[in-house]
């Protein structure tokens, strides 16, 4: 696995910080995303906004326009008619001025505008359509306003405003009435533009109309009327009083409109109160340069804010719902890693744990195989489970012949069959000897095989106990060796006493040396006294010879106990005798040695039952081991100590020196076989004493070091008494 | 030198073998003195004087043996002539202790009367010799001592052949005062050459 923690250059970069560096990023990826989307989607409503504003804004503008056009060519008309020049050429023509009147009045009705009448060059109302009515224009004089001054000087007039006379508002149009190329008069129409207006406020957005001032003169909201988009100087303030525009009005505050333009697009927004509330219009203004008015056209601006919140609205709930699915994802991704990861864990796991078991299987197997020791694993009631190959090659008999048998097992002794029963059954009891067992086998072929068992209970991976696993080893080569041993040992033994009497032989040379020479010069010289006459010396000389020829028949004799032939059977043997007998036997090789003999023997005469041969030999062996023991301490020091002594039922012989004891490293292996210190030592002097005691006698030999410097050995033997 | 002067020496620590050894020799007229042990020989004996010595090798624990006396008779330069009695022993034994200036060497198991009777003459007749070489040497000694000082070192010069000149120049004197000197060496030791000096000086050890 990669650790995520460092990267190939090798720095850590800390991941939580990475994470929520990438997590800011996108969260504001995404906040200008639904951002920019609010503002696109915010810009389409307000174009279609825009859209529809300039639709309506034509739709109106042509309203207008056509309400003007419709009157434009009206006073044109009139002032053709001759009644109407007539009765302005004659002023006090009554019943011609009547005609006029009646005249105005139909064609003022079937137009449909508002008032229709003719003015003479002062400005005063000759004729009007409304010359019945009380607030008749008639006798009114309108020579300040500009319509009347716009057509009196040759012009066609077009004005609106405050009725003077009715205090309505109405567009003014005129047109000079001519008498030939001179003018004599005017005629104007007034049209109301209530209608429009009215027509205006059914629409739930407002439609604003300002003059070239910027002051609306109509709309559908009232509270904006007479007010204005743009500060009136003094001036005009004072033209808009003389031409009594908009009545006795001579003051047009600036609108709090709070205006926000932008060079690309044609409207503007505009943020104000209506009605004391709060609201935002999209507006659109459009010029009419033939009446020298500004219409404005409003959309309310809330449906643009409302698309943009909606798109942020529903940007946000997308992002929100894009995060949450990303998490969900993430969380699911990183779910479906760590259970991959996890997956491929166990994958590696089990692998690794087949391999391992399979390695430990073979390695097992492969120990098994090469083991020499037979396994053999039982259950609790003694089935075989299981035995290795070693176990195979013991009994002869094949695995498969072997396990799942109870006992008794084929392999088992039919001469020992009982013991084997008896040694089973202790086993699978919990009996066993930790020792282990000596257990005779039948090989399949027939010959029999020794075997050690050593036996521990089975443990099963849950710790329970299921069964007993033995192990068994082949000691038929040391069994046979053994029994080979024994039938060697008294061979053995006679070879030793031969080796000790080659040992004892030169000393007993040298022994009889002295006497034999003796005997030889005392002879001489008899001879020569005889010859000489000297009968007195020559009988001395004569009992010297017999004295010698005695000591050295003694010296014979003490030897003769080497010559007996054969071994002799058990018979009562007095320890003193021995004791007196060995001393003689090994007297040449004391002196030889210059060693000092202190005897304490027992007076009751210890007896025991034994082979006297063998008896003396293991003493003969003790004592030259003492002797020899002894060369290496100075010669006034050399003394052996032999004494015979009753405890209880057993007797003792202790032949005890002054050598230097026997060290501590070599006290376990004084007694084993080929063990020697000596440099021409065969090691078994010891070994066969020892066997001589312990297997023919069934006594004990036994050694320590002397407190005051030396070594005793102890033979014991059980008193034949 | 006569035999009949000579003492024979036995040392042994057996009775027996002292005894019959002592009875043997006296019957055939030697001069005998026994002795038990090598620590009263060394002490009671004169063992400056010529003769010889049976000396049993083994002797008793705590005593000294054979060897030992061997040993220190030859330290002392004793002219005794020593003949060794063994119990047992064996060819190397035999060289090592014949090697070592011993006469000769008997084993008693295999050591008749006759024999020993034979060996104990040999090692006489030796001893004779050894006695008239020591009395020969002495008389030679007592000529060189009539030399100076001054004629010792010629003659010691002389011996090897050295020319008088080369004496001279050696002991820084005058060839006619070597020549003197050379003249009286001659009569005083009776040598007629340097070769007859050389073997007189080696003889007489000096």
């Amino acid at each position: 696995m990669l650790n995520p923690t460092a990267g190939p250059s090798g720095a850590p970069v800390p991941t939580s910080a990475r994470l929520s560096l990438t997590w800011i990023v996108v969260l504001l990826a995404m906040v200008l995303l639904v951002a920019w989307a609010g503002q696109w989607s915010a810009r389409r409503e307000s174009a279609f906004q825009a859209d529809a504003l300039r639709r309506s804004i034509d739709v109106y503008a042509l309203g207008l326009r056509g309400e003007a056009a419709k009157f434009v060519y009206l006073p044109f008309t009139v002032a053709q008619h001759p009644d109407v020049i007539a009765a302005l050429a004659s002023p006090g023509d009554t019943a011609m001025r009547q005609r006029a009147n009646r005249y105005l009045e139909d064609v003022n009705r079937r137009a449909g505008s508002d008032a229709l009448y003719v003015l003479d060059t002062r400005g005063n109302t000759l004729i009007a359509s409304n010359w019945n009515q009380p607030l008749t224009f008639v006798g009114q004089n309108y020579g300040n306003r500009p319509y009347f001054i716009d057509a009196v000087s040759g012009g066609s007039g077009h004005f609106y405003g405050i009725g003077r006379t009715t205090g309505e508002p109405g567009l003014f149009l005129s047109a000079p009435l001519r008498s030939g190329t001179s003018i004599v008069g005017v005629v104007a129409v007034k049209v109301s533009l209530l209608e429009i207006q009215q027509t205006w406020g059914k629409v739930r957005d407002p439609v604003m109309l300002a003059d070239a001032r910027g002051i609306f003169f109509l709309g559908s909201v009232p509270s904006w009327m007479y007010q204005s988009t743009r500060a009136v100087d003094a001036t005009e303030r004072a033209r808009i009083a003389q031409h009594a525009t908009y009545g006795p009005r001579d003051n047009f505050p600036v609108l709090p409109w709070d205006v926000e333009r932008t060079e690309a697009e044609p409207g503007y927004l505009l943020a104000t109160k209506v009605d004391g509330i709060a609201r935002r219009f999209m507006a659109l203004d459009e010029s009419l340069p033939n009446l020298g008015w500004t219409l404005t056209v409003m959309a309310d601006y809330g449906p643009v804010t409302a698309a943009r919140n909606r798109t942020w609205t529903v940007g946000a709930l997308i992002a929100g719902l894009l995060l949450l699915g990303t998490m969900y994802w993430r969380l699911r991704e990183r779910r479906y890693a760590e259970q991959r990861v996890a997956r491929q864990e166990l994958e590696l796991r089990v692998e690794d744990r087949t391999r391992e078991l399979g390695q430990a299987h073979s390695f097992r197997k492969a120990m098994e195989d090469s083991l020499l020791v037979g396994m053999r694993a039982r259950d609790l009631k003694g089935k075989i489970l299981y035995v290795n190959p070693a176990f195979c090659e013991m009994t002869g008999y094949r695995a498969d012949e072997l396990v799942g048998k109870s006992p008794p097992y084929i392999y088992w002794h039919p001469d020992d069959l009982k013991k084997h029963r008896r040694e089973s059954d202790a086993v699978l009891a919990g009996n066993a000897a930790p020792t282990g067992f000596e257990s005779r086998l039948r090989h399949r072929d027939g010959h029999d095989v020794y075997t050690m068992v050593y036996t521990a209970p089975l443990i099963d991976h849950n710790g329970e106990h299921s069964g007993w696993m033995s192990s068994v080893v082949d000691i038929s080569e040391q069994k046979m060796a053994e029994l080979r041993q024994r039938k060697d040992s008294e061979k053995l033994q006679h070879m030793q006493r031969l080796a000790s009497l080659g040992e004892l032989a030169a000393t007993l040379a040298h022994e009889l040396g002295q006497p034999l020479m003796a005997l030889n010069n005392f002879a001489g010289a008899a001879k020569a006294n005889a010859s000489q006459g000297r009968l007195a010396l020559l009988a001395g000389n004569l009992d010297d010879v017999a004295a010698q020829a005695k000591r050295a028949g003694d010296i014979v004799r003490s030897t003769q106990v080497w010559a007996r032939p054969h071994l002799r059977g058990a018979e009562s043997c007095d320890l003193n005798d021995i004791v007196t007998s060995v001393l003689a036997m090994v007297g040449a090789e004391i002196r030889h040695h210059q060693v000092r003999v202190s005897t304490r023997l027992d007076l009751a005469q210890p007896c025991v039952s034994g082979v006297r041969i063998l008896l003396e030999q293991v003493l003969v062996n003790l004592v030259l081991n003492s002797l020899q023991a002894m060369q290496v301490v100075a010669v006034e020091l050399r003394e052996l100590e032999i004494s015979t002594d009753r405890q209880d039922d057993t007797v003792r012989i202790s032949v005890a020196d002054r050598g230097p004891g026997v060290a501590s490293d070599v006290m376990a292996r004084v007694f084993d076989p080929y063990f020697t210190t000596k440099p021409e030592g065969t090691g078994l002097g010891l070994n066969i004493c020892r066997r001589i005691v312990v297997e023919n006698h069934q006594g004990a030999l036994e050694f320590e070091n002397r407190p005051d410097g030396g070594a005793v050995f102890v033979l014991v033997l059980k008193s034949a008494q | 030198m006569n035999l009949s002067n000579l003492i024979v020496y036995v040392v042994d620590d057996d009775a027996a073998m002292r005894e019959s050894t002592a009875s043997l020799l006296a019957s055939r007229g030697y001069q005998v003195q026994l002795f038990d042990s090598g620590e009263t020989f060394l002490a009671q004996a004169d063992i400056r004087r010529c003769g010889v010595v049976i000396l049993d090798r083994h002797m008793g624990p705590a005593a000294l043996t054979g060897d030992q006396v061997f040993d220190k008779l030859k330290r002392q330069a004793s002219p005794l002539v020593v003949l060794f009695l063994s119990g047992h022993g064996n060819i190397a034994v035999a060289v090592d202790v014949t090697k070592r200036g011993a006469f000769n060497w008997l084993e008693k198991t295999l050591t008749g009367a006759d024999q020993l009777l034979e060996a104990t003459a040999a090692a006489l007749v030796q001893a004779a010799s050894i006695g008239d070489m020591q009395q020969a040497r002495q008389k030679a000694a007592k000529l060189w001592d009539t030399l100076t000082p001054r004629e010792m070192e010629v003659a010691r010069e002389m011996r090897h052949g050295t020319r008088t000149k080369l004496i001279a120049r050696k002991l820084v004197c005058g060839a006619r005062a070597v020549e003197t000197h050379r003249l009286r060496i001659r009569d005083k030791l009776n040598v007629g050459n340097p070769a007859e000096l050389d073997r007189f000086m080696r003889d007489n050890d000096l």
